[in-house]
């Protein structure tokens, strides 16, 4: 077990040294010059304040020297200040990052809450009403993005019952209320999406356990419903469960960028999404790498939940 | 009870909505009612918004928060180093400027641009106009917090700021046209300028020249942490991506000024959003393009003061390079303007309300808004002389050429693919569109280095007439970015400079107006500024020409009060 630890997190290292390379090279292939756009709509700065500014921040430098100067910055957790704010990237970092982490769990936890037992329930009742319910739903999941879906919230709340979340986010700590006003409805459009691969899932792995014999003998021995779904069947199927959420990490991510931007949290996307738009090197780069790296690290960790799950996994 | 506004008080006649089911109702004919039905154009004939809301009568009550979700973000808040909206649309409250512009409660009407002093009392020019001395307005004090906690304002102070502004940033080219400063008292600030500027003043009260604190910048090295001012003002809070928190300075020198004590600015990225969070009443202002979405706005908020935004000129154009061949050739440039039908633009893209497009505000030279006829015979849709004119300059069988652009708005598209497929139909000109993103587009832009053609900008912060016409239309201009290159229009804003006289600033000003569309310099496009919607407890907060009341005209909203 230690040993696939090991080996798994050396692999990890070149996968992060080509994401570096890739992010790196992308940014600068990409038109456009964050010094330039700095600027605003002025046009006050001449050939010379620009060329004072690219040498302030080593962008006058040779590709390779930045590169390598960038590599150095990201390994001794120094990865500079941000071009277009001036602000260090730590400190934007620390601010982001919680609200990206609480928008993804609590994602998740709704995704999960959906899709388990609504997964379940198909299984259960297979090709009856609350089956086809069910289905509607995953596939409804699956095919509506989270930008239309995000927008028509949003739109119908405001509309229907007069209220959106609160604009202007606090932290948990600075008043929970208001913070689970904001998160409930970001969290719920990305949870359902989550929610549909996940329930599909469940439905397909629970149909597989109940037919299976372990289940047919725990029928035959009397057992309640409840007790042969939940503790026999249920347990046995969340594995490809577990595998297909680990999958989806990345999708959820993915999913923050979009629905920060709708719902005006201050978190990972829409920091990297302005990044990008004003092609601000260092923020961009630190950010996928830091996305990079959280994949990887959670990758793992789904990979080593297998064992713990099922006690026959072992990783030799 | 809220004051109703104006256009509450006309839809209780009658709405479009009305017109429709009564003309379908009484048989009115099917032809009438699909005029009617036709949104836009119909409505905004029948029923526009007024432009202009007058200030209150009621006296102003103290107190409230004003809320507004923006889209911008401020980059930094240094104002040396950024012109960007998300910085200026509250660094006009937290710091004055030496002059300013009337606030909605003084102006006569949305065109009103006299001049009034912030924190200065009374300015007057040399014979020459060299040299401009400034009387300041005593006793006025800086923001009580820390390092200036309050100490008092002298002329020393404008001196060092505008200094700095000339040694480095994005003010830079404004203030380089001081040649030296003295402060013969505490309270006087003599500019030497390198050349006669008659038109100084106004530049010094562009919302971007505001008075930043010596001590702030000595002790931070820079502006980009603190911002300490003189302004109604004081800046509470600046979260990125989150909120910017004004609250109200009690040392304000206009005493009983501001009246809402606190102001508080949303960051808000997605327009869906904007609107839901005005639907619910978490913002107080909303921006809208066109008039459909005045009307999807207020079937939920049927009480919402609208105001139509004032069209005093046209921001954005087709911009040739008209430094090489074909364009450098003047009848390529007329026959290309020639063959773009404006008023289907108009009537299209901005539902019938735009303006045809022009570049200088009309305010600066006749009193009335241009009509398309007006703007001259190159301007008008003549498809057959066009393709005529072309024929004439060797380029009968049409070009190929591109054209780049950046959708500040989604309507910007579909003009985008209008001039091209008039280009196409009328002259056999094939344009490859590139959409690139903001930061690609400005860059290519003001690098002033493309060919072809590209949809050009001019800045929207500015008011004043020397930044509309010798800024961005003077051959060595630094802003000249649709590459105008006459001499009389350099003879001519370089004049209008020296002209103290109003009515013949007006004469020039035409002159250079009537130059530009003649020679077909820059190729405006139809605009429409679109439309404020206010809830109805706002007063005092009419957007004013060139000043709308959520992004460099923000200041405006100084004198705004709430009545609720």
């Amino acid at each position: 077990m230690h040993r696939y630890v090991i080996r798994r997190l050396l692999l990890a290292f070149p996968v992060l040294a080509l994401s570096s390379l890739i992010v790196f090279g992308l940014m600068r292939v990409m038109p456009g010059d964050a010094l330039i756009a700095l600027m605003g709509e002025s046009g006050n700065v001449g050939e010379k304040e620009l060329a004072k500014l690219r040498k302030e921040l080593g962008l006058d430098k040779p590709y390779h020297e930045q590169y390598l100067l960038w590599l150095w910055q990201m390994v001794s957790l120094n990865p500079g200040d941000s071009i277009f704010t001036n602000e260090p990237i730590p400190v934007s970092l620390k601010k982001a990052i919680p609200v990206t982490l609480e928008l993804a769990a609590l994602a998740l936890i709704i995704g999960l809450v959906i899709a388990v037992p609504i997964g379940v329930l198909s299984a259960t009742r297979q090709d009856k009403p609350a089956d086809y319910v069910g289905r509607i739903v995953a596939v409804s999941g699956l095919s509506i993005p989270d930008f239309w879906l995000g927008t028509l919230v949003i739109t119908f709340a405001a509309i229907w019952v007069q209220w959106i979340p609160p604009i202007g986010y606090v932290s948990f700590w600075e008043s929970p209320s208001r913070n689970l006003q904001q998160f409930l409805l970001p969290a719920a459009v990305l949870g359902f999406r989550l929610s549909a691969a996940t329930m599909r899932m469940t439905r397909s792995t629970v149909l597989e356990a109940l037919r299976e014999d372990y289940v047919r003998t725990a029928w035959a021995k009397g057992l309640a419903g409840r007790i042969v779904v939940y503790k026999h069947a249920l347990k046995n199927a969340l594995i490809p469960v577990v595998t297909i959420i680990g999958g989806q990490l990345g999708v959820l991510l993915a999913g923050t960028f979009v629905v920060e931007q709708i719902f005006a949290l201050p978190g990972m996307g829409r920091l990297t999404v302005e990044a990008i738009l004003y092609r601000d090197y260092p923020v961009v780069q630190t950010n996928v790498m830091l996305v990079a790296a959280t994949l990887v690290t959670l990758n793992l960790l789904v990979d080593l939940t297998y064992a713990w799950l099922d006690p026959r996994i072992r990783y030799q | 009870m809220p004051t109703p506004g104006p256009r509450k008080t006309t839809r209780r006649s009658v709405t479009r909505r009305d017109f429709i089911k009564r003309a379908g109702w009484t048989g009115a004919g099917a032809t009438a009612l699909l005029v009617g039905a036709r949104p836009g154009r119909a409505a905004a004939a029948a029923e526009p918004y007024p432009d202009w809301i007058p200030a209150s009568t009621k006296s102003p009550k103290r107190g409230g928060v004003l809320q507004r979700a923006a889209p911008w973000d401020p980059p930094v808040i240094d104002p040396r180093l950024t012109q960007s909206i998300g910085t200026f649309q509250f660094v006009g409250l937290t710091s004055s400027r030496l002059i300013r512009y009337a606030f909605p409660e003084e102006a006569t009407g949305t065109n009103d641009l006299s001049l009034k002093g912030d924190l200065a009392e009374s300015w007057q020019s040399s014979r020459d106009f060299r040299t401009w001395t400034f009387k300041l307005r005593q006793g006025v004090k800086w923001h009580n917090i820390p390092p200036l906690n309050g100490r008092e304002l002298v002329a020393a102070d404008v001196k060092y700021c505008f200094e700095q502004y000339a040694k480095e940033g994005l003010q830079a080219f404004t203030f380089r046209e001081i040649e030296g400063m003295e402060t013969p008292d505490k309270y006087t600030l003599r500019v030497h300028l390198t050349t006669p500027n008659v038109l100084f003043p106004q530049n010094v009260a562009e919302s971007v020249t505001v008075i930043f604190s010596r001590e702030v910048l000595e002790e931070d090295g820079d502006l980009k942490k603190r911002l300490v001012g003189t302004g109604p003002y004081i800046l509470k809070e600046h979260t990125r991506k989150v909120r910017v928190v004004l609250t109200r300075n009690p040392d304000y020198y206009d005493k009983g000024r501001p009246y809402v004590d606190e102001i508080v600015i949303l960051s808000t990225p997605d327009a869906a959003t904007r609107l839901a969070a005005f639907r619910t009443g978490q913002s107080d202002i909303l921006p809208v393009n066109s008039l459909s979405e005045v009307e999807v706005a207020r079937k939920t908020n049927p009480n919402a003061i609208v105001q139509e935004y004032k069209n005093v000129l046209a921001p954005f154009g087709v911009a040739l390079a008209q430094d090489k061949p074909p364009f450098n050739d003047i009848r390529v440039r007329r026959a290309i303007s020639m063959a773009i039908d404006r008023q289907k633009q108009v009537d299209t893209v901005f539902e019938g309300h735009g303006i045809p497009g022009w570049g200088v505000p009309y305010m600066y030279y006749q009193d009335k808004a241009p009509t398309l006829k007006e703007l001259g015979p190159w301007w008008q849709y003549r498809p057959a002389e066009a393709k005529k004119l072309l024929t004439e300059a060797g380029h009968g069988n049409g070009f190929e050429t591109t054209l780049f652009y950046f959708e500040y708005w989604p309507q910007m598209t579909s003009q985008v693919q209008l001039v091209q497929q008039d280009l196409k139909k009328n002259l056999n000109i094939n344009i490859k569109i590139q959409k690139l993103d903001y930061t690609t587009y400005y860059g290519r832009y003001v690098e002033n280095k493309w060919d072809g053609m590209s949809w050009g900008f001019q800045s929207g912060h500015a008011i004043g007439l020397d930044e509309r016409t010798y800024m961005y239309m003077h051959s060595k201009s630094t802003k000249n970015f649709f590459r105008v290159n006459d001499p009389v229009i350099d003879e001519l804003t370089l004049k209008l400079r020296q002209t103290p006289d109003r009515n013949d600033q007006r004469a020039i000003t035409k002159k250079i107006v009537d130059r530009e569309l003649d020679q077909v310099l820059r190729i405006w496009m139809p605009y429409d500024g679109g439309y404020f919607l206010y809830q109805p407890h706002l007063r005092n907060m009419s957007a004013l020409a060139l000043r709308r009341t959520d992004g460099y005209g923000s200041p405006t909203t100084a004198r705004l009060w709430l009545d609720k």
